[in-house]
């Protein structure tokens, strides 16, 4: 089974900043960002991003190279993303609030890192030995003296733009990276298939370290609209409700669990500035459906839920489906849609080879989105692989979800193939999180599953077995709260006299989560 | 009744819990984002504060978090 996206042509070199750079000329007055009380137009953006890039093509940073960039939202975080693209480097995003070890962790997977962009709130957490810190705002009066415009260097469709970091099994977060190319694709068919224009104001609230975050990002600046940011380190529903009505915002981009947050602030305050905008774009699963249709059925709801699909290694978004189409009842859950621009979905078994029309199969993506693969991990990247189609070969990723693909030609992702979990919208591999509580005091093992609330929710939940005296839930949630992201860190923590083992000699996190519910439903545990 | 008193009864109520002391840390009481927001949404609709996240995140046992909005409302008034 083969799902095929439209053919559309891309430019001989489709290169991100390219575009960018073309509303600059054509539109040098209209405004590109909109931060803390300020806005600053394309032309504005575009020199100080051709100053930065200039610092950096002086320094020799240019292909091949990594820029981290560790800042909160700001207009700086643009300069140095636009700076590095147009220098011929990548920029790894690093986000500020992740705790500090986390984030050391992180700076040690990036080969060729060659500068990190941080500011005074966040320079202390990447302090490293390999790379230079550098803070746009203090080294002002040394850019200025740069020349305005970018410096000759010649970018490839080819080449990385961004690497972003997704859980691993071996307990090492990846470092997967994204051609330009993939990231053209996929924000011109934003642009063309959704009509996103110079008009289309867009808000981003999701953190900055996730995929989803970067296309969120670009994506105005891509289309020639203006990107609002907000000076929040972290996701503030008061101030994004705010930001809609105060800066007649068209378009969000954000994750799924952000969007119920945004309609739960929405419904407790009768408001109705989501309802009028143009879309929301988000990624993550969409659990909890019949919240979204009932919030979508609302008298004067003009707004398109976009509900994407995805993996970071195929630039973030494979798939999209306009929720409104969908019928509560006639599918179990919402498909997620048709492919992006040339981007195909290949259905495959076990063997690699394709299944037949309506069978499950995993789902692999092909086309321009597929990216550059692992950076800091050569086994994974088994994952991108070579299939034969029609005696030629082709190069895919084998994304470990499942589906299959329903009457109507969309795809239906119907689970997961190995242990990892989403929760929140972001993907997150288990044996991460048991790796980091096995190295705290007292945990002799430990077992991380997901399970659903009444609600829908997903949650993570930890097993452990103490080495000693049982485990206290708030020792090891602080204690992970050292070493991971918010997001990572499970609901729910409990002990167990040992970890029970399927057939297969792993462990049964099917029967951890059962026997949980049992005992909770009992009357038992606490969490 | 007190900032503290009105916090501590939102914790209460959000957090799900009856013995919160004014030193106890929000995350290690389980609290995650979702509770947060509704504390946020709380302290404007109840207390008529707008607390920023960011400040929620810093100030996170609800003796700092009422110190801090006592310090915005002696900036307003």
């Amino acid at each position: 089974m083969i799902l095929q996206g439209k053919r559309v042509d891309l430019p001989a070199a489709p290169v991100v900043h390219q575009r960018f750079e073309a509303h600059a000329a054509a539109t040098p007055d209209a405004v590109a960002v909109f931060w803390a009380g300020q806005e600053v137009t394309y032309a504005e953006l575009n020199a100080k991003a051709n100053r930065f890039a200039q610092f950096l093509f002086a320094r020799g940073i240019g292909r091949g190279a990594k820029v981290g960039v560790c800042l909160d939202y700001s207009t700086d975080m643009l300069v140095a993303i636009l700076g590095t693209l147009k220098a011929g480097a990548a920029y790894v995003p690093f986000d500020p609030a992740y705790p500090s070890a986390r984030l050391q962790l992180l700076l040690g997977q990036v080969p060729d890192l060659a500068l990190i962009v941080a500011s005074p709130a966040t320079a202390g957490m990447v302090e490293t030995a390999d790379a230079e810190i550098v803070d746009l705002q203090e080294m002002a009066g040394q850019l200025e003296n740069l020349p305005a415009t970018a410096p000759d260097v010649t970018v490839t469709g080819d080449d990385i733009c961004y690497a972003v970091f997704t859980s691993g099994s071996t307990g090492t977060p990846k470092l997967t990276a994204v051609r330009h190319e993939g990231w053209f694709n996929l924000m011109n068919w934003l642009t063309l298939e959704y009509g996103l224009h110079s008009g289309s104001n867009h808000l981003v609230v999701s953190a900055f370290g996730f995929d989803l975050s970067q296309r969120s990002l670009m994506t105005p600046l891509f289309c020639g609209a203006t990107q609002n940011l907000m000076a929040s380190r972290n996701f503030d529903a008061m101030m994004a409700y705010r930001m809609l009505t105060e800066r007649g915002i068209r378009v969000v981009h954000c994750a799924s669990s952000t969007l119920y947050l945004l309609i739960d602030w929405e419904n407790a305050r009768r408001g109705d500035a989501l309802t009028r905008l143009d879309y929301v774009l988000f990624g993550g699963e969409a659990l909890k459906v019949e919240r979204l249709l009932e919030w979508q059925a609302r008298e004067g709801n003009t707004c398109t839920l976009l509900h994407q699909y995805g993996v970071a290694e195929c630039t973030d978004v494979a798939t999209s489906y306009d929720l409104g189409a969908y019928r509560t009842g006639e599918h179990p859950v919402p498909p997620v849609g048709t492919p992006a621009y040339n981007t195909d979905i290949h259905l495959l078994d076990e063997e690699l080879r394709h299944v037949a029309a309506g069978e499950q199969g995993e789902i692999c993506i092909a086309g321009a989105s597929v990216g550059k693969g692992y950076l800091n991990n050569g086994p994974e990247n088994a994952k991108f692989t070579t299939i034969e189609v029609d005696g030629q070969p082709l190069r895919v990723y084998r994304t470990g979800d499942r589906g299959h693909v329903n009457e109507a030609g969309e795809l239906v992702v119907l689970g997961r193939i190995d242990a990892q979990v989403k929760v929140r919208g972001m993907r997150i591999d288990p044996t991460d999180i048991e790796r980091a509580l096995a190295r705290l005091d007292g945990v002799r093992e430990a077992a991380v599953a997901i399970a659903y609330t009444e609600a829908g929710e997903a949650e993570l939940i930890a097993f452990t077995v103490p080495a000693g005296a049982d485990l206290a839930a708030d020792a090891l949630r602080s204690g992970l709260l050292e070493t991971l992201p918010r997001n990572m860190v499970p609901a729910h923590f409990v002990n167990v006299p040992r970890l029970p083992l399927s057939p297969h000699g792993k462990v049964d996190r099917v029967a951890l989560v059962d026997a949980h519910r049992k005992q909770n439903a009992a009357g038992g545990l606490a969490a | 009744m007190t900032t503290v008193e009105s916090v501590r009864a939102i914790w209460c109520r959000e957090l799900q819990a009856e013995d919160i002391s004014v030193d106890d840390d929000f995350f290690a009481l389980g609290g995650q984002s979702l509770i947060m927001v509704k504390i946020q949404g709380a302290f404007l609709d109840e207390l008529g504060v707008e607390v920023p996240m960011d400040q929620m995140f810093l100030n996170s046992t609800v003796a700092s978090i009422s110190a801090y909005i006592d310090s915005q409302a002696v900036r307003a008034a």
